[in-house]
This record gives structure tokens, sequence and C-alpha cells, in this order.
């Protein structure tokens, strides 16, 4: 096959053009693409939550279809996350728990858009959410248990003293693992999620180009399988939309996980 | 290779995916009033073990 020896060369290619590359200054100090994208949902999410804001205000009873989604949505984030998880002391961390998930869902949905890049695509993004999450739910252990009461919790109780001490290494080292797991997490769904994406998309490009150059018969067959990677690529679409709501859930849920563990010390 | 390695670890996700769809239609089966909670869980459940293999193909990807 003609088309497939292009493959591993044009995958080299999309797989660059996902990684990082800067608009201004480099890679350490300036502003990728991916910033540039989060900056794009967070605006997004600013209209979004004004407009919704104003709307809502205007009449007593939700009405129409915009306030009511947005609604929808916010209530689902505080009965199953909030509400289900953190029990009474909700209202103190559902702020938090809600700017996570609009943040991470609205960075997500951007990146499904055809020519946009998701601001959670990059490595750097998810570990500044993760080191938030991280940092909160150490903060609020600390807060109610002071910090010796926060780093005696970590071990678990009724263990006698010999024994307790490799456990809250364990249980140390987790902790920090948490951090690794959350960021990687989320920046594997979203980067293979558009690897995966992009595949598809090339080999149907590929397939198709023999027709587009010359209509012989002989091309005939490839453009037919062309169609048929466009059919994968449309499923996989529809599996990103599903990812991109799923991962902005599971992170909000696991941080809300991790801030009941230490409420509930 | 990293193809290859990334077949392999696959085999623990696939595995995790299976067992995950296996509790859940049993569970369903047996409680099918639980179905839509369940469900949640599932996905939640495999999100989880399909971020293992997502993790192998990125750095099968980008570690060359």
């Amino acid at each position: 096959m003609d088309a497939l020896s292009k493959l591993p060369e044009e995958m080299d290619h999309l797989v660059n053009s996902f990684l990082s590359q800067a608009i201004v200054g480099d890679t350490t100090v300036g502003f990728t693409q991916y910033i540039f994208w989060m900056f794009v949902a967070i605006a997004l999410l600013c209209v979004v939550i004004f407009v919704f804001k104003k709307k809502q205000a205007a009449s007593l009873a939700p009405k129409g279809l915009f306030v009511n989604g947005v609604e929808y949505v916010i209530e689902f984030a505080r009965d199953d996350m909030c509400k289900s998880i953190l029990g009474d002391t909700w209202k103190k961390h559902f702020p938090f728990i809600a700017s996570l998930f609009f943040f991470i869902l609205f960075n997500n949905i951007v990146g499904v858009i055809p020519g946009c890049h998701p601001g959670t695509g990059t490595m750097g993004v998810t570990t500044a959410l993760a080191l938030v999450s991280f940092v909160y739910f150490i903060v609020v252990g600390v807060k109610r248990m002071g910090p010796i009461g926060y780093l005696k919790s970590l071990a678990p109780e009724g263990i006698a003293f010999p024994a307790s001490v490799p456990l809250w290494l364990i249980e140390l080292f987790s902790t920090f693992l948490r951090l690794i797991t959350l960021a990687v997490r989320l920046f594997c769904n979203m980067f293979a999620g558009h690897v995966v994406m992009g595949a598809f998309a090339i080999l149907a490009s590929l397939f198709v180009e023999p027709l587009l150059q010359s209509f012989t018969v002989a091309a005939l067959p490839g453009a037919a399988t062309s169609i048929f990677w466009m059919l994968i690529l449309i499923v996989i679409y529809a599996v990103e939309l599903m990812v991109a709501a799923i991962q902005a859930y599971v992170f909000t849920l696991l941080s809300a996980v991790y801030i009941q563990l230490v409420e509930n010390e | 290779m990293g193809v290859i390695g990334y077949g392999l670890g696959v085999i623990g996700a696939g595995i995790g995916i299976g067992l995950a769809a296996f509790g859940a239609t049993s569970s369903m089966a047996r409680q099918p009033e639980m179905q839509s909670r369940l469900f949640t869980v599932f996905i939640l459940g495999s999100a989880f073990v399909e971020a293992l293999a997502l993790i192998g193909f990125v750095v099968s990807l980008i570690v060359k």
C-alpha cells in the first residue's frame, strides 16, 4: 500500500505539532499555543457565567434552555460531587470544586472543536491544576488538625507504634503520588485522544489523496477505504466528547475525595 | 520496541476494563433499578483503568 508508507512520517509530524510550541518567548518562559487556548477557554467560561448570571436575575423562575442547562450542570456538580462525597461540609468546599470542574470542562470542550487545542493538553496546565488541588487538601487538613496532627493522621488508626512507621511512609508516598496521578491522568487522556483523532484524520486524507490528484479507477478503492476511516473518526470524536466530560468529572471527584479524607479524619 | 511495550501494557488495562464491565453487567442484571448509578460508577472505574493504558500510549509516542 502506497498510502500507508507515508503514515509514520505524518504521525511524527502530528505528534510534534501537539508538543508545546512557543508563540512568544520560548517554552520555559513564554506563551505556548496551549496557554493561548487556555485563555480562550477562560474567556468563554467568563462569558457563559456572566450571561448566565444576568439571565438568571431577569426572572425568578429559570427560563429557557441556556439558564436551565447551566443550572443543571451546576446542580450536578453540587449534588453528585459535593454533597454526596463531602457530606455536611460541602458548602465550604463547593466554590473550589465547582471552579475546578468548570475550568477543566471548558478547556476540554474547547479542545474537541476542530482546529483548537485543549488547554489541558499540556503537562504544565494539568500539573498546576493538580498542585492547586494538592495544596488545597493539605491546607484543609492542616487547618483542621494542625501541622503535627495532619502528619500523624496520615498513618491509619488502630495500629501499634512500630508497625505504623512503614505504613506512615507508604501513606506519605501515596499522598505525593496523588499529585502525579491527577496531572498525568488528565494530560494523557487529552493528549492521547487528540493523537488518535489526528491519526484517523491523516489516514482518511492519505487514502483519498490519489483520487484527488488524478481521477482513475485504480484510486477508487482507496477512496472507499477513506470513508471507513471517516466513520471511525466520527465515532472517536463522539468518544472524545464523552471523555472530555468524564475526565473533568474524574479530576474533580478525586479532588473532592481527597478533601473528604482529611475532613473526616 | 515502544509499540510492543505499549501492547504489553494494554493487556492489563484490557483485563481491568473487562472486569469492570463484568461486575457492572452482572450487578445490573441482579438489580435493574440501580442501573443508572452503577453505570456512572462503571464509567468512572473504566476511566481510571483507561488512564493507565493512555499513559503507556503517550510515553511510547513521546519517548523515542
